[in-house]
């Protein structure tokens, strides 16, 4: 019943698979976008880590370290609403892959190293 | 004991702020390893919008942060002992912006996250820098106006601004004025403002002329919206005698001729004495003789010359920093969220969020016990 009247009141729907090359870094994205609180009462996300491409067959079976596709579903009133908060995710999801690829503690060492 | 690392990141306002700071618990020395900014300065006429500001820290998060890190010269981001960002208050989207890159390099380096209130991170960074131990403080900045003192592990509130800020006041005059807003537009108008006075030989040829404005304190809090309002129809007249003499008119039998110097010039000595009035009040109420001016408003030397003119009849004197710590930047929130780490003080991952409003005397300073 609810989640009918949530398909009800939320039509507009948009899920977005961001697959990382690990566990780790999905779980990274996941904790660093999920903090803020969707702004507009008029969307509702949901933020899951699921198995990714040739794991994700696995199902319920898989392993932690198949954990590594970031999926968030985008439930909105208006599609408006929804390009919006959809925009926003991306540019927030746009900084936090820059970051992990530049600054993560390993590409640090890396270029240490090589300098 | 060793000292102790912190990364500060700021992005409250148009400023990406971030540095590497260190502090000796022991021996209460602090040290600054880098202190790296970029500004996001919108064309003349304009002010920066939150959305373009968020997009603009966005952008260069990444650069500004590996530069920190290299000028620290730290072997490893975990010498670090926590990562500090600007809790609040001010503009919602680049606070968020900032937060988001805090965030993602807090996890990737597996440190604790700090919030920090960005009133409290001038105010430590301005006591460090200036040696000032309990003075008065006077925050002025684009988005801040507020005259505060410690007592009991908070720094309390003796006066503010009712509307706008003062900083804010000069920055849309200049807007009004067409005047650029790079490096900063308080540093244009103060320029502007020292031609009002004409020298020629060192020899003074003509005084600038005090226009009137309205002088807006009320007991310890002040006003600036009016002020900036009747500052905006001086402008206009100036442009309806530029537009009449332009077509050969001649003013009015005693009308004076407004210039933009003497416009600049009139706005900062009116505001700038308001703040010194209630700034002194508050030294009088409080018996302290040190005053200390942060925020991006305190470099400005005619406010400091001002202030230091009280401050010495008082028999005390003004403490006061240059741009690279008066301005917005990551150390002082490196600094001040290293200072609540060293106390035991976290912000939980998932309370690591942002607050347009974050009042100064929100914050316990634990670290303080004076």
């Amino acid at each position: 019943m609810a989640a009918a009247m949530e398909t009800e009141q939320f039509p507009c729907v948009l899920t977005i698979q961001v697959p990382f090359p690990t566990a780790r870094l999905a779980s990274v994205a996941l904790q660093s976008l999920q903090v803020d609180k969707e702004l507009s009462p008029l969307v509702r996300r949901i933020f899951t880590i699921t198995p990714s491409g040739s794991d994700a067959g696995a199902g319920a079976n898989a392993t932690p370290d198949q954990h590594k596709t970031l999926q968030v579903e985008y439930r909105a009133t208006t599609n408006r609403m929804l390009r919006v908060a959809v925009n926003s995710f991306m540019e927030s999801l746009n900084l936090v892959i820059e970051v992990m690829e530049h600054l993560d503690a390993d590409v640090l060492a890396a270029e240490a190293h090589s300098s | 004991m060793a000292p102790l690392y912190a990364l500060g990141c700021e992005g409250s306002a148009n400023k990406l702020g971030i540095g590497v700071v260190s502090h000796d618990p022991a021996t209460n020395k602090t040290r600054i390893l880098s202190n790296v900014r970029h500004t996001f300065n919108s064309p003349p006429g304009t002010g920066f919008l939150p959305k373009d500001t968020a997009a603009h820290h966005r952008a260069h998060f990444v650069s500004v942060a590996r530069e920190a890190l290299k000028t620290a010269g730290l072997t490893s981001p975990k010498d670090l002992s926590c990562i500090c960002y600007t809790r609040g208050p001010g503009m919602g989207a680049p606070l968020t912006s900032t937060a988001i890159g805090a965030r993602t390099l807090a996890l990737l380096w597996g440190l604790d996250m700090v919030g920090v209130n960005h009133c409290v991170g001038h105010i430590e960074m301005g006591r460090v820098i200036t040696g000032a131990d309990n003075p008065v403080v006077l925050y002025v900045s684009g988005g801040n106006t507020q005259v505060i003192a410690y007592a009991e592990q908070r720094y309390r509130i003796f006066g503010e601004t009712l509307d706008i800020a003062v900083g804010n006041c000069i920055d849309r005059f200049a807007r009004t004025l067409n005047i650029p807003n790079d490096p900063f537009p308080g540093y244009n108008v103060e320029q502007l403002a020292k031609k009002a006075f004409f020298e020629e030989d060192g020899v003074t040829k003509r005084e600038p002329v005090l226009l009137d404005l309205p002088y807006a304190v009320k007991g310890m809090d002040c006003s600036f919206s009016g002020i900036l309002g009747a500052a905006d129809l001086l402008a206009a007249q100036m442009r309806k005698q530029d537009a009449l003499l332009a077509s050969g008119g001649t003013l009015k039998e005693g009308e004076e001729r407004i210039t933009p110097q003497d416009l600049c010039f009139t706005l900062q000595e009116t505001v700038y004495a308001m703040l010194v009035e209630i700034t002194e009040r508050a030294m009088a109420h409080v018996g302290s003789k040190q005053v200390l001016v942060v925020g991006g408003v305190g470099c400005n030397e005619r406010l400091q010359a001002m202030m230091g003119l009280m401050a010495r009849d008082r028999g005390g004197s003004v403490y006061a920093t240059d741009e690279r710590f008066c301005i917005d930047n990551g150390i002082m929130i490196g600094l001040a969220g290293l200072l609540a780490w060293e106390t035991g003080f976290r912000t939980p991952f998932e309370d690591s969020t942002c607050t347009q409003r974050f009042r100064t005397d929100d914050v316990h300073i634990s670290w303080r016990s004076d």
